[in-house]
């Protein structure tokens, strides 16, 4: 945990005051969604609570839904 | 507007893609499960299918020039679709990011460092790749050849040290497997290494001359292709039918080298080989991400981006699949059906809509 706070806390100082000076605020609305994003799924993986993964939504879309899938064996 | 003001030569393309499709080589264990020893034909095969695809992502370079694949979508499907299908594309950029990211992971635990927390592996390789997405394509482009040369160097030195252990009749029987085990082969093949070049649309807008552009790709397409096809004959001629029920032919067959006991554990050699040749595959499928991205956003740089985004593609990367077996199965199977339309539909469809409608017109293109 606070590892990823020290991570955090360094992405945020290398970023963050450059885009302030400069006034990049669409860059700044970018990176802050991203940066939210990031910072939510990391803290998610530290405390244990299950990810869902993508591949698994698609592989239920795919095989179980559309039904396509090649045969096994 | 261009996110990128580096340019890169035909020459670096070249490198680019050779050391592109090199970094699949741990990939084709994929298709070893499936189409045994005749892995070999399913390489020469899928090269065969993937060759025109591949040109027609030349050709749609050339004709949109100094432009990347989110503003050529934006400009022949229209604001709203082209938007849509660039989503689907930066989706699985970084969907593929993320599996790349998991093979070094899933490399060094299992046969070079097995102690070390997984999670701490994928944060100093993402780091790295992170570190060398912010200099920049001509940087990469610039170091490319040295991968491309070290990978072929390991390659081919392996192949040689190997010779008096393989056994030719390995690849005997001829067209034994049914042919929806070779098709799905093919698929695989034609997809994986071959068909993820479908990332260099959002590079080939940097070339600074476009004339050798389809020269270079096949060049580097063949490189790639003779790279796998070395691999594979090398495995299948020393270990034959038991390739199939390992976990990393490769590192198996690398093994097996014993020249008068002194030349023995080279199995670091594929390490290294294999974490240099996907470093570069990662740092390009990183960049082409972060690119499309920030043209998606109507950004001024990707710099920004690059941090956040290493931190999601970690965290995929350590969550995506619960095992090795389980990213084979998916990858099989979902993996390669959800990125066919991206790899085999709609270039090739762009570049027919943009001949009907005649673009780009002037003044826009």
């Amino acid at each position: 945990m606070i590892f990823l706070i020290l991570i955090y806390a360094f992405i945020f100082l290398i970023n963050v005051p450059g885009l302030i000076k400069r006034k990049e605020w669409r860059e700044l609305t970018a990176f802050s969604i991203l940066y939210v994003i990031a910072f939510t799924l990391g803290l998610m993986y530290v405390l244990d609570i299950p990810i869902p993964s993508p591949m698994k939504g698609l592989q239920h879309l795919i095989v179980d839904i559309l039904g396509i899938e090649y045969p096994q064996g | 507007m261009s996110i990128e003001k580096g340019t890169i030569s035909s020459q670096q393309l070249l490198f680019l893609m050779a050391g592109f499709v090199q970094g699949s080589v741990l990939l084709i264990d994929f298709t070893v499960g499936i189409t045994e020893h005749q892995t070999w034909m399913v390489i020469l095969a899928g090269l065969a299918i993937a060759a025109p695809v591949v040109f027609s992502y030349v050709v749609l370079a050339k004709r949109f020039p100094g432009m990347n694949l989110v503003q050529i979508n934006d400009m022949v499907y229209g604001r709203f679709l082209g938007k849509a299908i660039s989503i689907y594309y930066i989706f699985f950029f970084m969907m593929t990011l993320s599996f790349n990211i998991r093979d070094v992971g899933e490399l060094y635990i299992t046969f070079l460092m097995p102690d070390t927390p997984f999670i701490f592996l994928l944060i100093v390789f993402t780091a790295t790749c992170a570190y060398a997405v912010t200099k920049g394509i001509e940087v990469l482009a610039r170091v490319s050849h040295l991968f491309v040369v070290t990978g072929m160097l390991v390659i081919t030195s392996t192949f040689t040290l190997l010779t008096s252990q393989m056994d030719f009749s390995n690849f005997l029987p001829l067209f034994e497997l049914p042919f929806i085990r070779m098709f799905q082969g093919i698929h695989i093949v034609s997809a994986i290494p071959f068909g993820e070049t479908v990332a260099f649309l959002m590079i080939m807008g940097c070339l600074n001359k476009t004339e050798h552009a389809v020269k270079s790709t096949f060049f580097g397409l063949l490189i790639g292709a003779v790279s796998l096809l070395i691999v594979a004959v090398r495995n299948t001629a020393v270990l034959g039918r038991t390739q199939a029920i390992w976990t990393a032919p490769s590192f198996q067959t690398i093994r097996l080298i014993d020249i008068g006991t002194v030349l023995t554990r080279m199995d670091f050699l594929i390490g290294i080989a294999q974490t240099i040749l996907i470093f570069l595959k990662c740092s390009i499928l990183f960049y082409v991400l972060a690119v499309a991205l920030s043209h998606l956003l109507g950004l001024k740089s990707y710099l920004p981006l690059v941090l956040p985004i290493a931190g999601i593609e970690v965290i995929i990367a350590a969550t995506v699949f619960q095992s090795p077996v389980d990213h084979a199965m998916i990858t099989q199977n979902a993996g390669i059906i959800y990125s066919a339309p991206l790899i085999f539909i709609f270039p090739p469809l762009s570049l027919l809509i943009a001949n009907i409608r005649g673009l780009p017109k002037n003044g826009k293109g």
